[in-house]
């Protein structure tokens, strides 16, 4: 709740301190604002002081330890990604500002994700969340394809909200309450009306999965990553994604868990569908951020493992790793695409090509993230991919053999940009921007990527 | 101590990859002898017949989740461990008279793969297997596919999603095992393999570990990686892959995949026999028909390799001590084979059988080594290769005379290839470039010196290595698993 606050506030400083247009200045505020935000969470979470401010938000709010957990995580790669953006927002001046303040904005959106207790609050958190992000998503005004993405965006984010709200009125229909634990509640004792609650519980999944881009509602994932600009697609693969899926997975759990027998089975499809596609379609693709955009839907499909198995206590620790690490690693790649394709204006493989010689930090970087992306032990990746199947073994093996099958062809496409990096002996003579920030951001994801494989634990612990 | 042996090359491939120091070759071999002279140090204070382990280190990994980064060493490990410490010298050794682009890279990967095979041989714990199986493969693709021939991006790719998938069918296996242990779920591997299974259950655990494990050694059908990635690797890439990586694959079936599932081995053993021996007589017959010698080497090893996964999966006494010895033997006659290759590619600029000939008369100290080790290869009496194809045949005749009688077609074919190369390489008439084949570099005198006098030793002295690893077998045979 105090990080809430606090990151709140900051986005309006955010805003307030880009009027007087001192870059130096915008960026203190930014960062320090969050590394506050991301202190207090940290000091709530070992303290274990979860009642807080919550009582003041007539229980609407609760951040309960796993909120906390989640938001510590988010918090953490926020702040890589503010790293990223002092360097990323470099050619901005008269809306820099406003550029972090819609980005604070939507990070407040994804909190309210992890602690809400009330559908409401969930529809108001994924609104806060979308809204900022469909401003940024054409933030490059005089490009054609960030119009494009952002356009594309909103169409498809209104028509699932739309969705979602539909859904939620049915819930409330079908049981009588907004509230959370009231609709467990009524499920669990069988004062519901069954259709309105299923039908409802059906359209909010379909809802949801336009936001976490499962498929078949991914389709427009792959333009609106590619269309926008390099920090926001960042922004939507890491911190959306993760809040998608907590909320995901904490509406599922906390409210729909009585009906896991009428819900696993569609989500078990949607699960199946959404790996395979975008493994098989990510393979044949010819640009990075095109690739990552069906990447991102692939761990979709690895994620909703975690929800299936929401009955499992482990299931949402095995959530957070999964999202944390994931982050992680996009972070880092996006960092060393950033420096390698912005100055060359080349979005394909090629642009990477002997990296190794020319950076081999970075590009050693961009190895690791790639590993781990790919779940190749020991790297932090092959941990979340391991508690994930761990937990869907026993439920659901045959997909777990389908999930392992599908790890094994995404080696295919992120081994392009290895394989480019070090052994393609064509060279391009394209210049790699040289940032101490961007160094810096990727050799901290580095360094989170070593810890998470030393210590996988430790964050699994945090959600009981 | 077991964790000095991982330590020690992890630690020495950090410095050589992060700071790239100009002494690259020295601090390689310097770390591998360090592991050597600890892997003798510990033999020397080993007892076989103490039951448990050894040099044990055990520290919670992720508690919660009942996994622990727990090493320690009995018999078998012992002697995995032997091989790799003993040939990952020789191997870094061989390397020195040739000049690599960036050679601390090239260095720091092959000290990372010695840290993490060490692990794989000496690790008790399912997950910390697992891990250790997977770092391996990592620095192995790397090498090849910066320093490999031809083609090296598409293979070393083949390879790597190959053996990829196949551990991950065995990591799913595992799982399975792991969520079968009672009370709180563990990956220690005395509870994995005291985990009862029911029959259906034991057959899948079986199944997928045996892909990982017959992509890995490799068995028939499940080869065709292998002879593109052996050609096309460096030779010191290649040496590792056929001398010690593919070890693995034994010791994981050896040590996990039969005490693991054995409720269905009687079930799959016909299969998995059949396709062992029908992938010795198929790559025998490849062997003879090959003119590239790289190539024919590596059928050879599929053959060799064939016969060992054929003893062990008879899982008797007689089977399973003869792969130990012979997986000693073939690591060091197939590393001595393929320094032979490096060898003479290097003076005559050819693999191809055709274009040599008469190097016996210009080089007869080489003549002589690689005679010896050809010898050692074709399992000659009082030769390394001999005592374990013994026992391997018996072990294979005891489970089956068909399957034995098939089997033992090895030696004859073997025989016939490795005569057939020997002779075509080194006698007949001289060529421009054989006759004027240079002598042979003080490294690879050395190399090949150690492993011609390692193959007449253990020719003459298998016993030690057979009482090493006979307490440890037998309990593993005849310990009632469930």
């Amino acid at each position: 709740m105090k990080a809430l606050i606090v990151l709140f506030i900051t986005g309006i400083l955010a805003l307030f301190a880009g009027l007087g247009g001192n870059r130096r200045m915008i960026n203190f505020v930014v960062i320090f604002g969050t590394i506050a935000a991301l202190g207090l969470t940290l000091l709530d979470l070992a303290v274990g002081d979860t009642t807080g401010l919550n009582e003041q938000f007539s229980l609407m709010i609760h951040f309960d330890r796993n909120a906390l957990a989640f938001s510590a995580t988010t918090l953490a790669t926020l702040l890589l990604l503010l790293g990223l953006s002092t360097w990323g927002l470099r050619g901005l001046h008269a809306t820099l500002g406003d550029n972090y303040g819609l980005l604070l904005f939507s990070a407040c959106g994804a909190l309210i994700m992890y602690s809400f207790t009330n559908v409401v609050m969930l529809f108001l958190g994924i609104e806060i969340l979308s809204i900022p992000l469909y401003v940024l998503a054409g933030s490059r005004r005089d490009d054609l394809a960030s119009n494009e993405a952002a356009l594309k965006y909103f169409l498809m984010g209104s028509f699932a909200t739309g969705i979602l709200l539909f859904g939620i009125a049915l819930l409330y229909g079908g049981s009588g309450s907004f509230d959370v634990k009231e609709i467990s509640m009524a499920i669990s004792d069988g004062r519901h009306s069954a259709g309105m609650l299923h039908t409802g519980i059906l359209l909010v999944m379909v809802g949801l999965g336009f936001k976490v881009s499962a498929a078949p509602f991914h389709f427009w994932a792959p333009d609106v990553y590619t269309g926008s600009p390099n920090l926001v697609t960042a922004f939507m693969a890491t911190i959306v994604k993760t809040a998608g899926f907590a909320a995901f997975f904490f509406l599922f759990q906390k409210g729909f868990l009585g009906a896991i027998g009428f819900w696993s089975v569609p989500l078990a499809a949607l699960a199946a569908l959404t790996m395979t596609l975008a493994n098989v379609t990510a393979i044949w693709q010819q640009n990075f951020k095109r690739m990552m955009a069906y990447s991102s839907i692939s761990h979709a499909g690895y994620l909703l493992l975690g929800i299936l198995a929401a009955d499992s206590d482990g299931s949402g620790g095995a959530i957070l790793l999964y999202t944390f690490t994931y982050s992680i690693a996009t972070i880092c790649a996006f960092a060393i695409y950033m420096v390698v394709s912005e100055p060359n204006n080349d979005g394909g493989f090629s642009a990477f090509n002997g990296l190794s010689k020319k950076e081999p930090v970075l590009a050693a970087v961009m190895a690791i993230a790639m590993l781990s992306l790919a779940g190749i032990p020991p790297t932090a990746g092959f941990f979340g991919k391991y508690f994930l199947f761990a937990e869907a073994t026993e439920k659901y093996p045959w997909l777990v053999v389908l999930a392992v099958i599908n790890s094994a062809i995404s080696i295919y496409y992120y081994f392009k940009i290895i394989i480019a990096m070090y052994f393609s002996r064509e060279e391009n003579a394209y210049t790699v921007e040289r940032s101490g920030i961007v160094r810096w951001v990727a050799l901290a994801g580095v360094a989170v990527i070593a810890l998470l494989t030393i210590f996988p634990g430790e964050i699994y612990k945090l959600i009981q | 101590m077991s964790l000095l042996l991982v330590l020690i090359p992890l630690i020495a491939s950090a410095v050589l990859l992060l700071t790239r120091p100009a002494g690259a070759r020295a601090i390689a071999l310097a770390a591998t002898v360090a592991n050597l002279g600890l892997t003798i140090f510990m033999l020397s204070g080993f007892n076989p017949s103490t039951p448990g382990y050894v040099h044990e280190f055990d520290v919670p990994w992720i508690a919660e989740a009942g996994i622990h980064f727990h090493l320690g060493l009995d018999g078998i490990s012992m002697l995995m461990v032997i091989l790799s410490n003993l040939l990952s010298p020789l191997i870094v050794y061989s390397s020195f008279g040739k000049s690599y682009e960036n050679e601390a890279r090239y260095y720091g990967l092959i000290t990372m793969m010695v840290g993490a095979l060490n692990g794989v041989f000496m690790a008790i714990d399912g997950l910390a297997f697992y891990v250790f199986y997977e770092l391996a493969l990592i620095p192995i693709y790397f090498i090849c596919a910066i320093w490999g021939g031809e083609n090296r991006i598409r293979i070393t790719l083949k390879f790597f999603i190959y053996t990829f998938i196949g551990s991950l069918f065995m990591l799913v296996a595992m799982l399975y095992v792991y969520l079968k242990t009672p009370g709180e779920h563990t990956f220690n591997w005395m509870q994995l393999m005291q985990t009862p299974l029911t029959a259906e259950a034991s057959w899948w655990v079986m199944l997928g570990f045996f892909l990982a494990f017959a992509v890995k050694m490799p068995v028939f059908p499940f080869h065709t990686w292998q002879p593109d990635t052996y050609v096309s690797a460096p030779t010191g890439g290649t040496m590792l892959l056929s001398g010690i990586m593919l070890k693995m694959g034994v010791y994981g079936a050896i040590r996990w995949m039969i005490p693991l599932a054995d409720e269905s081995l009687h079930w799959w053993q016909p299969i998995f026999i059949g396709l062992a021996v029908t992938g010795i007589v198929y790559a025998s017959i490849i062997a003879v028909k090959q003119s590239d010698l790289k190539r024919l080497i590596a059928y050879s090893s599929i053959a060799h390799v064939g016969l060992i996964a054929a003893g062990l999966l008879a899982w008797n006494q007689t089977g399973v001590q003869g792969a130990m010895i012979q997986m000693l033997s073939h690591g060091i006659n197939v590393v001595g084979l393929f320094l032979v290759v490096d060898i003479i590619e290097k003076r005559i600029g050819s693999r191809s059988l055709s274009e040599m000939g008469g190097i016996a008369k210009s080089a007869p100290v080489f003549a002589t080594l690689f005679m010896i080790i050809m010898l050692g290869a074709v399992a000659v009496p009082l030769t390394n290769g001999f005592p374990g194809e013994f026992l391997l045949l018996n072990g294979v005749w005891n489970y089956s005379n068909w399957a034995g009688a098939i089997a033992g077609l090895t030696i004859i074919f073997g025989a016939v290839y490795m005569l057939r190369a020997y002779g075509l390489a080194m006698f007949g008439p001289a060529n421009e470039a054989s006759s004027r084949f240079a002598p042979l570099q003080s490294n690879e005198l050395l190399v090949l010196g150690a492993i011609a006098v390692l193959v007449i030793v253990l020719g003459f002295f298998p016993q030690a290595v057979l009482s090493l690893t006979e307490p440890a077998v037998k309990q593993l045979i005849e310990q009632p698993h469930f």
